[in-house]
């Protein structure tokens, strides 16, 4: 019985012209866009890859271990067609010393973009499901119910021998049938121009499914509510304004309403300011011990004359707004006059007290920054985050987010990874013992040798990271569309034919 | 008779669901569009005021020491004034700079104990857009006019026409009415107007509770010209939903059933409305490719040591007189001339490439709107260009009354930028040009012109085309 209700829904819905045009956008909106989408991300690997080529020349053109200029790349994701979320906002190259701690927030970018052109927006190809899906559900469902009570075949299928719970079962499974295909074909016709200039992992391919199961959900989470309204309403004219609006609300409205709405703390400047001052008292202390080194080991004179015979350039802030404490003692020449060799000494001695120095401190600021980087800027997001999830698309896309790996955690991981390479990098510093080399300050007897220095790598997260982090979203998405059935039926069931 | 119509129409939308969904939504947009300019307006005003006291302080610091300080240090850097109409079009605030930066004169050369040789002038340098975004939260626009309009309106606009005819055609009463003496044409303007009424009413009742809100509060205050910008965008409002009731009309006249009518009008919505903007912007984008970093770094350098060699014998040297102070003079100028320019033709090849973007853009009705709007509440990238050129101008101003002050000073050598050939007499603050970052409205209608008659023409031929439609459907 099942069977021939489901047979008669799928004729009913695959005949309609409403079938054949969401088809048809579909497949243009989403072959449209990632065409651009390909091309745009090609071009941002090309400056990636332009990037990472210069820093190297850079690198192999520091002559002193002092004045390295060391810099990391971020490539893009290819998997940011799909969810674009942070991937193409943040920060894309950060520094590595031993004096300073890469974060998420002092990234630079390395795009060689036009930065005005950020002015309009981005699209990506959940973007566009987001939009067209929800649609095609509310729009395969608005009628379902109150269709078939309109016309008077609803009293005609209830009269057979047949469960309403079952009539609901078979409408559902035909109609998601039906969306199924611009869905699978859309995406289908998208990896296709994918693979043919973007080469994918087995990894890849994993993720793209779970993008295509949430995806899924959030469709019929729609359908659902769709034929909840129709459930609900006695009339078609009713169920497809009733539809309409609530399609422009938790689309267009929703989302954007919660950024007027809530209010970033006032409390935020107050954070900053006195995680600040903590970490500038660290710093201070840092300056002093630094300067009692310089006293006890030289007089004033000899302290002066010291610095001009290495070239010393110290700095010692913490960037008021993202917090970062930027320790540096950089030697800026080139070569040392016969008459200030006698300095040599001193200028190793000095060097190799305070590097280790520079590194506890920073490692010592770094545990206040991190705390007060999650307070002033995580915490609000988070919170904004959690209040899209009201509406299905802010599930869906946190989840298909976290499955491209373009989401905090995703960016973060590779943050978490510069900082790792920062300790290796100390630690090859310390191996080479090259805070007490002549190296350090001065190349006139042979600049370094940077072949030897280990090499950044950074791998995304294997998929299964990606699903730990989306599996929630995609089964808070799938616990809505289970209430939102259970809904229905309990609706339909007592409701009068 | 039109009016007869337009009544009966206007009756029957009354009592509607659509009408009653269409104010609460609109009601809560606006007023949720108010409170937060009424909370964000006044943090700008203010930092826009300390960032100009601060400027002004700067000035009035070098004054008080001698005029060649003015010509060396400058004016404070220039800051935008932020719009009073922002809650009309944000217009990517958080991307555009707002200020126009006064660089400190370069310094050439020290000697060992760090006294300043060679010291150059002032020069103006135009920030890049904000890319350095720190925010990590979700990705959404905000709730401005711009938006309620260009996304809301136009949705709410073919809810409101999708079945004016197909579904008088599906419950008969189309017959029933053309049955009567009335001409078609009639019908449909009657239709045209019941429609373009019955959605005034719910958005001009909630553009007045907004601006009902803003008004009454001291935060924020309009004056005259204020209000007549905000009457051309509302003017504008009606135009674009006219577009959209124009669409909605001429497919529901060919279509049978009303709803396959709206099918085709939500999906054309959605292309033109929704992925039109983005999509085309990418391709446009995609079409330049933009000089790297380096790359302006190479064309850069040279200008400089082009500029080294040229002047090399009088730089180094350290005679006063009026040959070696000529040299150093035109050195430092040209200097500073040949970095603005510099600067102002990267600014010009980036903003190329966003006209160029924004062109294409214009298929979109709804990016049309968006500029328009921008276009008259002063904010956006136009309005950026604006600040930028007014700020020139006002450098321009600035070293030209330098240069009149000067010859008023007999002491003085009028060899202008160096130190021993410059007046070092103190001018009086009140002396000299303020900057006013000024806009008129005769100049935003000129720039939005062109954007205007398109959408205008886009208005003509819909209704047009619907007006065909419906004379030769058969009923």
């Amino acid at each position: 019985m099942l069977k021939a209700l489901i047979d008669r829904e799928l004729l009913n819905n695959l005949m309609t012209f409403r079938f054949a045009a969401v088809l048809l956008i579909t497949l243009l909106l989403v072959v449209a866009n990632t065409a651009v989408l390909i091309q745009d991300y090609e071009q941002r690997l090309e400056s990636y890859n332009d990037a990472v080529k210069m820093h190297q020349q850079d690198l192999r053109n520091s002559k002193t271990y002092s004045t390295a200029y060391l810099f990391v790349d971020r490539a893009p994701n290819p998997l940011s067609i799909f969810n674009v979320g942070l991937d193409k906002r943040l920060g894309n190259l950060t520094g590595i010393y031993h004096g300073f701690v890469p974060t998420l927030w002092d990234a630079q970018m390395h795009g060689t973009d036009n930065p005005f052109l950020a002015f309009f927006s981005s699209i990506d190809i959940v973007f566009v499901f987001e939009v067209v899906l929800s649609l095609m559900g509310l729009i395969f469902a608005y009628d379902a119910i109150a269709g078939e009570r309109e016309r008077g075949t609803l009293r005609l299928v209830l009269a057979q021998p047949v469960g309403r719970g079952q009539m609901l079962l078979a409408k559902y499974i035909s109609a998601m049938a039906c969306l199924l295909v611009p869905l699978v074909l859309s995406l289908l016709l998208a990896l296709l121009l994918l693979t043919r200039s973007i080469p994918l992992s087995t990894g890849d391919f994993l993720r793209i499914a779970g993008i295509v199961l949430t995806s899924f959900a959030y469709l019929s989470a729609f359908y659902l509510i769709g034929l909840l309204i129709s459930a609900t309403t006695r009339r078609t004219g009713t169920a497809l304004m009733l539809a309409m609006f609530v399609w422009g609300f938790l689309i267009l409205v929703y989302p954007n309403l919660i950024r007027a709405t809530v209010n970033p703390g006032g409390n935020i400047q107050a954070r900053t300011k006195s995680a600040k001052n903590q970490m500038q008292q660290i710093v201070d202390a840092y300056e002093r011990e630094r300067k009692k080194f310089l006293e006890n080991e030289s007089t004033v004179e000899t302290a002066s004359r010291f610095s001009e015979a290495v070239g010393l350039h110290t700095d010692a802030h913490v960037d008021p707004e993202t917090l970062s404490p930027y320790l540096e003692n950089m030697s800026l020449i080139s070569e040392i006059p016969p008459d200030f060799e006698q300095y040599v000494p001193l200028a190793k001695k000095y060097y190799a007290f305070v590097e280790p120095l520079v590194t506890d401190t920073v490692d010592r600021l770094w545990i206040i920054q991190k705390q007060a980087l999650d307070d002033i800027f995580v915490r609000q997001a988070t919170i904004d985050k959690a209040l899209l999830k009201l509406s299905p698309v802010g599930i869906y896309d946190a989840a298909t987010q976290a499955w491209a790996g373009t989401d905090l955690l995703g960016l973060r991981d590779f943050f978490d990874a510069a900082r790792r390479y920062r300790r290796i990098i100390i630690d090859y510093l310390y191996a080479k013992e090259a805070f007490s080399s002549r190296e350090w300050f001065v190349a006139d007897k042979g600049a370094v040798d940077w072949s030897t220095l280990p090499e950044f790598t950074f791998e995304r997260r294997d998929v299964a990271t990606n699903a730990k982090r989306a599996l929630p979203d995609l089964f808070l998405l799938l616990i809505c569309n289970l209430a939102l059935f259970m809904v229905i039926v309990l609706i339909f069931i007592r409701s009068e034919v | 008779m039109i009016w007869h119509i337009t009544k009966r129409e206007i009756y029957g939308n009354l009592n509607s669901l659509r009408f009653a969904l269409t104010t609460v939504l609109l009601l809560a947009l606006m007023v949720t569009n108010g409170v937060r300019h009424l909370r964000e307006h006044p943090k700008r005003v203010q930092r826009y005021r300390d960032a100009v006291t601060e400027s002004l302080n700067r000035l009035t610091s070098h004054t008080d020491k001698s005029l060649y300080k003015l010509a060396q240090y400058g004016p404070g850097n220039f800051y935008k004034k932020p719009s009073p109409l922002h809650f009309c079009a944000n217009g990517g605030e958080l991307l555009l700079p707002d200020t126009v930066k006064v660089e400190d004169p370069p310094v050439f050369a020290t000697d060992s104990e760090e006294n300043i040789l060679l010291e150059g002038v002032w020069n103006l340098s135009y920030p890049d857009a904000n890319l350095q975004n720190k925010s990590v939260g979700p990705d959404v626009s905000q709730v401005d006019w711009a938006f309620i309009i260009g996304s809301i309106l136009s949705l709410i606009a073919l809810l409101f026409t999708f079945d004016a005819f197909s579904g008088e055609r599906e419950r008969g009463t189309l017959r029933l009415m053309l049955a009567n003496s009335v001409p078609r044409h009639t019908v449909l303007i009657g239709k045209f107007l019941g429609a373009l009424l019955s959605i005034s009413i719910p958005f001009a009742l909630a553009v007045l509770v907004n601006l009902l809100l803003i008004s009454t509060s001291n935060a924020v205050h309009l004056n005259t010209e204020a209000w007549g910008r905000l009457g051309i965008i509302f003017c504008l409002a009606l135009l674009y939903t006219s577009l959209f009731l124009a669409l909605g009309l001429l497919v529901s006249t060919r279509m049978q059933r009303s709803a396959v009518s709206l099918m085709i009008l939500l999906l054309t919505w959605v292309t033109f409305v929704v992925f039109m903007p983005s999509t085309l912007a990418s391709i446009a984008s995609s079409f330049s490719r933009e000089t790297s970093f380096d790359e302006f770094w190479r064309q850069r350098n040279p200008i400089r040591e082009d500029l080294w060699d040229k002047y090399e014998e009088w730089i180094w040297s350290d005679e006063l007189d009026d040959k070696t102070l000529r040299g150093k003079s035109k050195f430092y100028t040209e200097t500073a001339e040949r970095s603005e320019r510099w600067r102002e033709e990267r600014l010009k090849y980036r903003s190329s490439q966003v006209y160029r973007a924004r062109v294409i853009t214009g298929i979109s009705p709804a990016t049309l709107l968006q500029h328009l709007i921008e276009a008259f509440a002063g904010t956006g990238f136009e309005r950026h260009l604006q600040f930028v050129e007014n700020a020139q101008r006002y450098a321009r101003q600035l070293r030209e009354f330098i240069v009149d002050t000067d010859r008023g000073d007999p002491d003085s050598l009028h060899i202008m930028n160096v130190r021993e050939g410059m007046s070092q007499k103190p001018i009086s603050p009140e002396a000299i040009p303020r900057f006013e970052d000024t806009l008129s409205l005769s100049k935003d209608f000129n720039t939005a012109a062109m954007e205007l008659l398109l959408l205008v023409l886009f208005v003509v031929v819909l209704l047009s085309a619907a007006y065909l439609a419906f004379i030769r459907v058969e009923v």
